[in-house]
């Protein structure tokens, strides 16, 4: 009889309430993370997962602040291989030692961008790889009537949020 | 037949107490790191805002920086901050300078998020910029 009543299942009344107290956790869960989830679609793109977001866009804007010159932009590269355009950017700036480099940023792949400098050969060449998906544009903003033209970098996500809006300004001139 | 008896009511609240702490404790966990990695993203976008703003304030004359609700740059970014609020404060220091507070207030204001520059006069012909 002991053994029997050892092997019996579960009644009806056990799984009931076993599931009742399982499902009343779901939900809670789920109420909980709910709007968390709704609110995360709202934000283009989680940075943190992708820090090397930030990091070309902290090294663009050291490149566009140590532009040279009054005009830091230039049209094509010393070797004539790129051209300045709406996914290429090229600009002058000056090294540590005081000299001169060309950079190219290139953000034709999608992707990937792609930073070449330039001091007579290629002096570097250094790539962000595994960025989200999207598509990174350079364009032209003046920020005053006396501005020099400022680098304006935007980055809109695969559903067309924009992720990326920033303005880089080269350094005063005298 | 004495080992073989079922849980007592003790022991089954004991249990469950000790489960009800484990998945509260984790759960507030998983909630307030989610948390945190949304205000983190909502920060990354407001300072964009407000250092493409700055950019604007840097170059205005000295004599027109004065306070306004109205931000001057392109402020797409901030949508999903929606309804949000912007702010730029001008406060005249002693010492002659103006300090320019920028400012985006979100979630009815409970988060915001601020910058403030430093203006020099360097004069009305042009100056500096």
């Amino acid at each position: 009889m002991v053994t029997a009543q050892r092997q019996r299942g579960y009644s009806l009344m056990e799984i009931v309430v076993a599931m009742t107290i399982f499902l009343i956790f779901l939900a809670t869960l789920f109420a909980l993370t709910a709007d968390m989830r709704n609110y995360e679609k709202r934000l283009p793109i989680n940075f943190q997962k992708h820090p090397q977001l930030s990091a070309v866009v902290t090294r663009l804007r050291r490149d566009v602040m140590d532009g040279l010159g009054s005009n830091p932009y230039r049209n094509n590269d010393p070797k004539n291989e790129f051209t300045a355009g709406e996914k290429v950017l090229i600009l002058e700036t000056l090294t540590a030692s005081g000299g001169a480099q060309t950079i190219v940023w290139d953000f034709r792949e999608p992707g990937t961008v792609r930073r070449r400098a330039y001091n007579g050969p290629m002096a570097s060449d250094w790539w962000a790889r595994g960025l989200p998906a999207g598509e990174f544009t350079i364009g032209a903003v003046k920020t005053g009537p006396r501005a020099t033209w400022a680098t304006h970098i935007q980055m809109k996500d695969k559903e067309g949020r924009l992720a990326i809006d920033q303005i880089l300004q080269p350094r005063a001139v005298e | 037949m004495r080992g073989q008896r079922g849980y007592s009511l003790v022991e089954i609240l004991v249990a469950f107490v000790i489960l009800t702490v484990v998945i509260t404790l984790s759960l507030t966990a998983f909630l307030e790191r989610n948390k945190r990695l949304q205000q983190a993203n909502e920060i990354i976008l407001a300072y964009q805002a407000l250092a493409n703003e700055s950019e604007y304030w840097r170059r205005k004359d000295f004599s027109a920086l004065q306070p306004t609700d109205k931000f001057e740059s392109e402020l797409a970014l901030l949508a999903p901050l929606k309804p949000y609020t912007t702010n730029v404060l001008v406060q005249q220091t002693p010492s002659g300078t103006k300090n320019v507070t920028l400012l985006i207030k979100w979630k009815d204001g409970l988060r915001e998020a601020k910058l403030t520059l430093v203006r020099v006069n360097t004069s009305s012909e042009g100056g500096l910029w």
